[in-house]
């Protein structure tokens, strides 16, 4: 017993020692009393998160994204001072937001730049092309989101399942195809949403969250944690009552919900921004776009029994998440948590192919390079790249 | 999966509301353009109408002269002498909140108003307390070694004497002529240097503006105008000036990277004297136009008594600082003070 705890304590120490030495130089660096850094300018910077036009005000949501404190002292509406309220105070830490509320007659659909000033006299703008009243929290708000996020969700995916039956009937080959278009489906899908999510940050996080690596990492730590989780399933899919198919069927939903959450979000900011047309295509794009993910949510399922309950409740998860993405993305919207949500469900999606590549391969004893596996990867980009184009 | 989304949900409600428990509950107001009164929780940023002061006081510069020391010459001719320091490190509050590097003449931007009767004779002391060569050139009539263009002093307490017979008649600015030039100006190496008539000027409430401005963030264009300095000043602190009195404005245009700046009175017109080197007005008007360092005297007296706006009529320049506001008082008796002219 002694033996082993002093082996144990070497392990420990051997694993603690380099650590300590770690925390000793970031104490020597930076440090109390260090002067070693201690040279070069630092530049504030402040990142004009969002603005909101309401009522005869204008808000803007102002963050500290440079390395040091700073005071915000000024607003402008076009490039022309304003008096303002700041709400708490004009003080941010590092990463501390605050919000700037500007009285203002702004007209509707006008362009509007707005500008905030610091401490040190320089000025950070946001150019808003449209303005547009936000969008209060209504009932009939509310229900009109639902109605768009079952528009664009729930339906186009019930209908995508519709094709279960003929999916059922068809040779091994054609069901290899239709696994592998679903594959394809999923591999645009999972492009598509990281880059929304870069393209989010980068129009509206500061240069300091790192956007592209916040996107990677999100990515691969959603893939891992789905990955880990996924074979638990499937490996228990027997115990559980459930069949292979179900468990994997399962996965692409929650993938698919994922992202359609993704996508409600773009719709309800596209509507809260105020951008109605470009919500109409989006609207139309996605419903289209969307009748896709429902097969391949069937086909996977198609293997098992015919099992209704189920393949709603699937439905259910691929879409309902489109009508919470709504509501987010139009009352609540914030650029941060959307590039997070997106990045999940990329991730997700990730995930969900590797587990199909891997099944298609198992049933096909181990080849991937069949025609009809490769014409339906293909084919599965090409049909989204196609109603994409809709969107 | 739900354990990494409730930590991503976490991370993200810490980094998007990290200050949501430090709201504070006492309501200040603050008045808009409109005269709305809007309350908030928050702070108040409105260098436009919220009464505020900052280190330099235009109230104190708009009617501060400087007539230097005086002696006489054994024939009679007034000496004045005058010291003029200049340093380049001040950090300087040029609108509330808003700290901006200054050069100074004497510590203010625009230094000190110099004014002189035509044909006395000036010593400018001129002391380089900065970190940089700077000079005075003055506008007017002078020869060439007392220029302040060819003979840079030195930083560190470098000495120069400035010395000239005062004249033309008028309203000109000094400013530093080291290159590059502009860098020297729009830090705020200027000021306004008066040369009087031999036989004076009528009696006047007077006054000087320089129409100034600010690029604070080094992107060559200003970010704040001002008449004297500090934006919005006399427009939340106005001007007082009684009825019937006669005002004389001198103003001179030290803006620089836009090419024009302009002046305009409410409920008035003035007789305007450009440069001021004529005796006879040449406009009655309630608008000039000002290219840089283009300047002159306005003269005017209110009939009314209330309030008047006097701006650029250049809008950006005013919603940016430069514009005021004469409370003209109703006073019968116009109670002249004695300036302490050295004559």
């Amino acid at each position: 017993m002694a033996v082993s705890d002093t082996s144990k304590f070497k392990v420990v120490a051997s694993g603690v020692i380099p650590f300590a030495f770690v925390v000793m130089m970031i104490l020597y660096i930076f440090g109390p009393g260090s002067d070693l850094l201690d040279f070069g300018v630092a530049l504030p910077e402040v990142t004009i998160e969002k603005v909101d036009f309401i009522d005869s005000e204008i808000q803007a949501t102002v963050r500290n994204t440079g390395p040091i404190p700073l005071q915000v002292v000024m607003a402008d509406v076009n490039d022309r001072i304003q008096p303002a309220a700041v709400e708490p105070d004009g003080f941010l830490e590092r990463y501390e937001t605050t919000l700037v509320r500007i009285p203002f007659e702004w007209n509707e659909s006008e362009p509007y730049r707005i500008g905030i000033t610091i401490d040190d006299g320089t000025r950070f703008e946001k150019e808003i092309e449209s303005a547009a009243p936000a969008l209060k929290f209504t009932p009939e708000f509310a229900i009109f989101f639902a109605i768009i996020g079952t528009y664009v969700g729930i339906i186009p995916v019930m209908i995508g399942l519709l094709w279960l039956p003929f999916i059922k009937k068809i040779s091994k080959q054609k069901y290899h195809f239709f696994l592998a278009l679903t594959a394809g489906l999923l591999l645009f899908l999972a492009i598509d949403s990281i880059e929304e999510s870069i393209e989010v940050s980068n129009e509206n996080l500061a240069n300091s969250f790192n956007g592209s690596l916040l996107v990677a990492t999100v990515v691969v730590l959603s893939f891992l944690t789905l990955y880990y989780l996924g074979n638990k399933i499937v490996t228990k899919a027997d115990s559980l009552n459930f069949s292979k198919p179900v468990a994997i069927g399962l996965m692409i939903s929650i993938g698919i919900g994922l992202h359609n959450f993704g996508e409600g979000l773009a719709i309800g900011a596209a509507v809260g921004i105020g951008s109605i047309a470009f919500s109409t295509f989006l609207i139309v794009g996605f419903a289209l776009h969307n009748t896709t993910e429902g097969i391949a949510i069937a086909a996977p399922m198609s293997r098992g029994k015919l099992m209704l309950g189920k393949l709603a409740i699937m439905g259910m998860i691929a879409g309902t998440p489109a009508i919470f993405g709504a509501w987010i993305g139009g009352f609540a919207y914030s650029p941060f948590t959307s590039v997070i949500f997106l990045a999940i469900g990329a991730g997700a999606i990730f995930q969900v192919i590797l587990v199909l590549m891997k099944w298609i391969q198992k049933e096909n004893n181990g080849n991937l390079s069949t025609l009809s596996i490769v014409s339906g990867f293909a084919i599965g980009m090409l049909v989204m790249y196609l109603t994409s184009i809709l969107v | 999966m739900i354990l990494l989304l409730s930590v991503t949900i976490g991370v993200s409600v810490i980094v998007v509301f990290p200050n949501s428990s430090e709201a504070q509950s006492e309501l200040k107001t603050f008045v808009t353009h409109s005269g709305e009164i809007i309350r908030t929780t928050g702070e108040i940023i409105d260098p436009l109408y919220t009464v505020s002061t900052v280190e330099f006081d235009p109230m104190e510069y708009l009617r501060e002269f400087n007539y230097g020391k005086v002696s006489k010459l054994s024939d009679g001719t007034t000496v004045r002498e005058y010291t003029i320091i200049a340093e380049d490190d001040k950090v300087m509050e040029v609108s509330p909140g808003v700290f901006y590097n200054v050069w100074t003449y004497n510590g203010t931007v625009p230094g000190p108003t110099i004014r002189a009767t035509e044909g006395d004779l000036l010593k400018i002391n001129f002391i380089n307390n900065g970190s940089k060569e700077h000079t005075i050139h003055f506008h007017g009539i002078h020869p060439a070694g007392m220029d302040g263009v060819f003979e840079a002093i030195g930083p560190g307490g470098g000495k120069f004497v400035y010395e000239f017979e005062a004249g033309p008649v008028g309203v000109h600015p000094y400013h530093c002529h080291v290159m590059p030039l502009e860098e020297h100006i729009i830090h705020g190496l200027y000021g306004v240097f008066i040369v009087d008539p031999k036989e004076g000027r009528e009696l006047a409430d007077e006054m000087v503006m320089v129409l100034n401005g600010f690029d604070t963030d080094f992107d060559t264009e200003n970010n704040f105008y001002a008449a004297n300095t500090i934006p919005f000043y006399y427009q939340h602190h106005p001007i007082q000036i009684n009825t019937n009195e006669l005002i004389r404005v001198y103003v001179v245009n030290m803006v620089e990277f836009d090419p024009i700046n302009n002046f305009h009175l409410h409920g008035n017109l003035y007789n305007y004297y450009p440069t001021g080197t004529d005796l006879v007005p040449s406009f009655y008007t309630d608008m000039i136009t000002l290219s840089q360092t283009e300047r002159g005297i306005m003269e005017f007296e209110y009939t009314y008594p209330g309030k008047y706006l006097f701006h650029a009529h250049k809008v950006e320049f005013s919603e940016k600082g430069w514009v005021g506001i004469f409370l003209v008082n109703d006073n019968v008796e116009s109670d002249e003070s004695d300036d302490e002219y050295g004559r």
